[in-house]
C-alpha cells in the first residue's frame, strides 16, 4: 500500500514540536517526533562555578524551574555527600510539590481539555457542558484552574521569593527557615486547592477520593450524579465514550526515580533513592516492579543529528557534538535515553504504579496503559500530592527550631562527580555534573521528555511517543486528533528536551 | 480592543508562566474587559499551528492589523546566520519576527532574553543569539537602534528572567487603554523600572550598617560577599512582591540582576568581586571615597540586634 507522509500540526506544546506520521490508509504507519529548537544549555554551563548552576540550570524550564533547582542542589550534594537537614528537605518537597500540582493543574484543563472541544465533537450530547467547562480563558473551570494553580505557586514564593525562576535551594539547604507565619499561609494555600478540587474536579472530599482503589467502584462512583459532571466526571465520561482508554499505550515500562525525599532516610552518604513514593520501573506484563538502578541508563544518537557512536552511553560518558544531516536517516535533535537497553515511559502513571497508587495500577490491570489513564493519573496525582503536602506541612512543624542549612565543608563543591533525580511535572529527570579545579567540566541533563519523545535508538527502538501512535487508526487524516490526544496526554514540553535544533517543514507523498 | 500575536522563539516559557501567574490585570480579566484580543498565544489558543501560519500571512500583506506583536525568547541566528536553529515551517523565527513587528503598532521584549539576549546569550553563546534591540548592554541587537515600530516606539524591553507578572499585564493594559509608556536607557518602561531591587529590600537595615553576611541561607546583607545585585539592579521586585508575597533577597536568594541586560554576569554568581573591603561594583551613584568612610562608621554603629542578626528574614 502507498506510503503518506503527514506532519501533525500540535499546538499548546511548551516549545517547539513536529510530530510526522507515515500513513497506510487511515493507520498510522509509523512515525517521527522532531523539535525544531536548540538552545545547547548544557554548553552555558562548561567552565563556570558549581554553584552557577543553580541559577542556569532552573532557565532550562519556566514550568519546571523547581524541579531542574532541586536536582542540580542534589548532583552538587552527592559529589562529596553534603549533608542536608530535614528542615531543607521538607521544604524542597512542599516546592516540588507545589510546582508539579500547578503544573498538572494547568496542563489538564489548559493544554489537554481544548481538544474535547474539537469540532469532531460538536454534536456529541456532551458538547454544551465541555464548553461551559473548558472553553479557553472563559469557561468556568478554566478560570478557577487559573485561579488555583497561581496560588499554589505562591509557596515556592515564600520560601524561594518567586516563581518561576529562583535559587532557594543551595547545597547543603535552603537559603531561608520556615516559620510559623509560613506554616499558616501554606496550609491556608493547600486548603484552598483542596477544596477547589473537591468541589470542581471530583464532587468528593479528597479522602474518599483518594480511597477508591478498584476499576470498578471507580467507575460506578463516577456514574453517580454527585461526581458525573464535574470536571473529572465530564473528562472521563467523554473521553471513555470516544474510545480514549482503547489506545495509545505505548512501551509497557514505566521509570520512576522515585518522588520526593524522605526527609529522615534520605541522609549522606548518599546511595540508593530514599523518597515519600517509591521508585523503581514498573513492568505492564507482568506488573512487577524493580529496583531503579541509575547506572543502567544510557543515550543513543543513532537517529539525532549528532557525531555519531555507536549503541548508548551513560551520561558521564555522554557528549553532544552536532552534526546536522537532515538527509538521512537521522530526525532529531533528541538524544534516545533507555534504560537497561528498554524504551520507557515515565511521568504521572509511571509514579502511581512504581509508588503503588491502588486505583492506577488496578486500571492499569484491566485495562492496560491508554490515553485516558495517562491523562487520569495526573488528575490523580495531582491530589495524592495535596494529601502529601498537607502531611509535609506538619513535619515541617517539628522542624522549626531545626537548622534549615549546613555549610557544606570547604572544599566539597571543588572536585568531583555527581547526579541527582526528582520527579518533576512530566516524570524523572536527572542531571550529571562533573566538577574538576571549582570549574564544571561535564553537565548532562535527561529531562522527561526526552525519555518520552525520543528518536528511534541504535538498534531501532521506536521512541515512547511513537510506539503510542504507531498503529493507531485515524477517523480523518485531516483533523487527526486522536495523534493530539495521545501526545498531548504526555504533557509534551520540549523546551526542556535541551538539545534541539531546527528542521524544515516536510511533507512527502508515495514514499 | 488592541489585539495581541504572542509568539515563542528561543524561549523557556518562564514568560509565559509569569504571564498567567499576574493577578491584577490578570491575562483573563484584560479578555473579559475587552482590553486584548489574544489573536495567538502558542499556550493557549487552541487552533492547529496552520492558523497561526495564517495569520502571520494576513499580517505580513496588510491585511490583518496587529496592535501589540509579543517576542518571548532570545533571537537565535544561528547557524551561520540562517536563524535556522529554531524555524517555524521551515522559516526562521528572526525572519518571521522582522516581518510581523514591521507591522505591529507596538512590539514587546518579555523577558530578558528576548530584550537583551539573556541566558542563552551568555558565552560561549552556542546558538548566535541576540536580542531585539540590544545585544547584551550594546545598543542594536536584531533590529538597529534606529527601527521603530508602527506607533513610533523602539522595541519596548520587559527586563527579567522571567518578566515580573504585573510588569506584563500592565504594559498589555497601558497599551490597550492608550496610556503614555515612558522608556528608560535599556527602553523599559519607568513606569516598572524606575527604582532598584535594594529599594524594599527588608535586608536594608544590615546593609546600611554593614553587617555582612558571608555563607548563604544567613538573614544579613548579601551585597557585599555573596553577589547580590540589587542595589544595582533597576527593578520592581521589592515594592511589588512577586507572587503576592515576596522576593528573591527576602527570602535569602542574592538579586542576579536579572532585568539588566548584562544578565548574567560573567564569573561566579554567588561571588562578589572586591578591592580591599569593597565591592568593585558600588551602589548606584555612590563615590568610592564617601563609600569607604561610610562604610566604616556605619560598622561601628551597628546596633547589637542587627550585628547579632535578630532580624526576621
Amino acid at each position: 500500500m502507498a506510503r503518506k507522509t503527514v506532519n501533525i500540526e500540535l499546538n499548546r506544546v511548551e516549545g517547539d514540536l513536529e510530530f510526522q506520521v507515515d500513513l497506510e490508509g487511515d493507520r498510522v504507519a509509523d512515525a517521527r517526533c522532531i523539535g525544531t529548537l536548540f538552545r545547547g544549555f548544557e554548553q552555558l554551563l562548561i567552565g563556570r562555578a558549581p554553584k552557577d548552576a543553580l541559577v542556569i540550570t532552573p532557565r532550562v524550564c519556566g514550568i519546571c524551574g523547581t524541579a531542574h533547582l532541586f536536582t542540580t542542589a542534589l548532583a552538587l550534594e552527592r559529589m562529596n555527600d553534603v549533608p542536608v537537614p530535614a528542615h531543607a528537605t521538607i521544604i524542597r518537597n512542599l516546592c516540588l510539590m507545589a510546582e508539579n500540582v500547578q503544573s498538572d493543574i494547568r496542563q489538564t484543563f489548559l493544554f489537554f481539555a481544548p481538544d474535547l472541544l474539537n469540532p469532531r465533537y460538536a454534536d456529541h450530547a456532551l458538547a454544551p457542558a465541555l464548553e461551559k467547562a473548558f472553553k479557553p480563558l472563559q469557561g468556568s473551570v478554566v478560570l478557577s484552574a487559573l485561579d488555583v494553580s497561581r496560588t499554589l505557586v505562591e509557596i515556592v514564593a515564600i520560601f524561594g521569593g518567586q516563581w518561576p525562576h529562583s535559587t532557594y535551594m543551595i547545597p547543603g539547604g535552603v537559603t531561608r527557615p520556615a516559620t510559623v507565619s509560613d506554616i499558616i499561609d501554606c496550609r491556608e494555600i493547600v486548603d484552598k486547592a483542596v477544596r477547589w478540587f473537591e468541589k470542581e474536579v471530583v464532587g468528593d472530599s479528597l479522602d474518599n477520593w483518594l480511597s477508591l482503589d478498584t476499576a470498578e467502584r471507580f467507575l460506578e462512583w463516577v456514574d453517580e450524579p454527585a461526581h458525573r459532571d464535574t470536571a473529572l466526571g465530564l473528562f472521563t465520561r467523554f473521553a471513555r465514550d470516544q474510545g480514549l482508554h482503547t489506545y495509545g499505550a505505548g512501551t509497557d515500562q514505566f521509570l520512576s526515580a522515585g518522588a520526593h525525599y524522605d526527609p529522615v532516610e534520605w541522609q549522606a552518604p548518599y546511595g540508593e533513592q530514599r523518597t515519600l513514593l517509591a521508585g523503581g520501573v514498573y513492568d505492564g506484563a507482568t506488573h512487577k516492579i524493580e529496583a531503579f538502578r541509575p547506572e543502567l541508563i544510557t543515550e543513543h544518537v543513532r537517529h539525532s543529528w549528532y557525531r555519531p557512536y555507536p549503541d548508548g552511553r551513560h551520561p558521564f560518558e555522554g557528549e553532544t557534538v552536532p552534526d546536522y544531516q537532515p538527509e538521512s536517516d537521522r530526525y532529531s535533535w533528541a538524544k534516545a535515553p533507555r534504560y537497561d537497553d528498554r524504551v520507557v515511559e515515565t511521568g504521572p502513571l509511571a509514579e502511581l504504579l512504581t509508588g503503588g497508587d491502588a486505583l492506577i495500577v488496578d486500571l492499569l490491570k484491566k485495562e492496560g496503559a491508554n490515553t485516558w489513564l495517562r491523562q487520569f493519573a495526573r488528575l490523580r496525582r495531582a491530589s495524592v500530592l495535596l494529601d502529601l503536602m498537607r502531611a509535609q506541612l506538619k513535619a515541617l512543624s517539628q522542624e522549626l527550631n531545626n537548622p534549615h542549612y549546613l555549610a557544606p565543608a570547604d572544599g566539597s563543591l571543588d572536585d568531583g562527580d555527581g547526579f541527582g533525580f526528582v520527579q518533576a511535572a512530566r516524570g524523572t529527570l536527572g542531571h550529571w555534573v562533573q566538577v574538576r579545579n571549582g570549574e564544571i567540566t561535564r553537565y548532562q541533563i535527561v529531562t522527561p521528555t526526552a525519555w518520552n519523545a525520543s528518536p528511534k535508538d541504535s538498534a531501532g527502538r521506536h521512541g515512547h511517543w511513537e510506539q503510542s501512535v504507531i498503529g493507531l487508526p485515524l477517523t480523518d487524516i485531516d483533523n487527526p486528533i486522536e495523534i493530539s490526544h495521545v501526545v498531548r496526554s504526555h504533557d509534551p514540553c520540549l523546551v526542556c528536551t535541551v538539545h534541539f535544533v531546527g528542521a524544515g517543514k516536510k511533507v512527502r507523498y508515495g514514499v | 480592543m488592541a489585539t495581541m500575536l504572542w509568539l515563542q522563539t528561543g524561549a523557556c516559557s518562564g514568560d509565559t508562566m509569569s504571564l498567567l501567574n499576574a493577578h491584577g490585570p490578570s491575562l483573563e480579566s484584560l479578555v473579559a474587559n475587552g482590553d486584548i484580543q489574544v489573536l495567538w498565544h502558542p499556550s493557549i489558543s487552541t487552533e492547529p499551528t496552520s492558523h497561526l501560519a495564517k495569520l502571520i500571512e494576513q499580517i505580513e500583506k496588510g491585511e490583518r492589523e496587529l496592535d501589540i506583536l509579543c517576542v518571548e525568547g532570545s533571537l537565535i541566528t544561528g547557524p551561520y546566520g540562517t536563524g535556522m536553529f529554531d524555524s517555524f515551517r521551515g522559516r526562521a523565527k528572526i525572519d518571521i519576527v522582522r516581518a510581523l513587528a514591521g507591522q505591529a503598532q507596538a512590539v514587546l521584549a518579555v523577558g530578558s532574553c528576548a530584550a537583551f539576549g539573556g541566558i542563552p546569550a551568555a558565552p560561549p553563546n552556542p546558538t548566535d543569539c541576540t536580542g531585539m534591540q540590544f545585544t547584551r548592554d550594546t545598543a542594536g541587537g536584531m533590529f538597529d537602534t534606529a527601527w521603530r515600530s508602527k506607533s513610533g516606539m523602539p522595541v519596548i524591553n520587559l527586563g527579567g528572567c522571567p518578566t515580573h507578572p504585573l510588569t506584563i499585564t500592565r504594559t498589555l493594559a497601558m497599551l490597550a487603554q492608550g496610556l503614555p509608556v515612558e522608556l528608560d536607557a535599556h527602553n523599559r518602561p519607568t513606569a516598572f523600572f524606575n527604582q532598584m531591587v535594594h529599594q524594599g529590600c527588608t535586608r536594608n537595615e544590615y546593609h546600611e550598617y554593614d553587617v555582612e553576611d558571608t555563607e548563604l541561607g544567613g538573614r544579613a546583607c548579601m551585597f557585599f560577599n555573596l553577589g547580590c545585585q540589587g542595589p544595582t539592579t533597576m527593578a520592581n521586585c521589592n515594592s511589588e512582591l512577586w507572587n503576592q508575597r515576596s522576593s528573591k533577597t527576602r527570602a535569602g536568594v542574592p538579586c542576579f540582576g536579572c532585568t539588566s541586560p548584562n544578565f548574567p554576569k560573567n564569573g561566579d554568581l554567588f561571588r562578589t568581586e572586591k578591592m580591599g573591603e569593597v565591592p568593585v561594583t558600588l551602589p548606584l551613584g555612590v563615590s568610592r571615597g564617601h563609600y569607604m568612610a561610610y562604610k566604616n562608621l556605619a560598622q561601628a554603629a551597628a546596633p547589637m540586634r542587627v550585628r547579632d542578626k535578630k532580624m526576621d528574614t
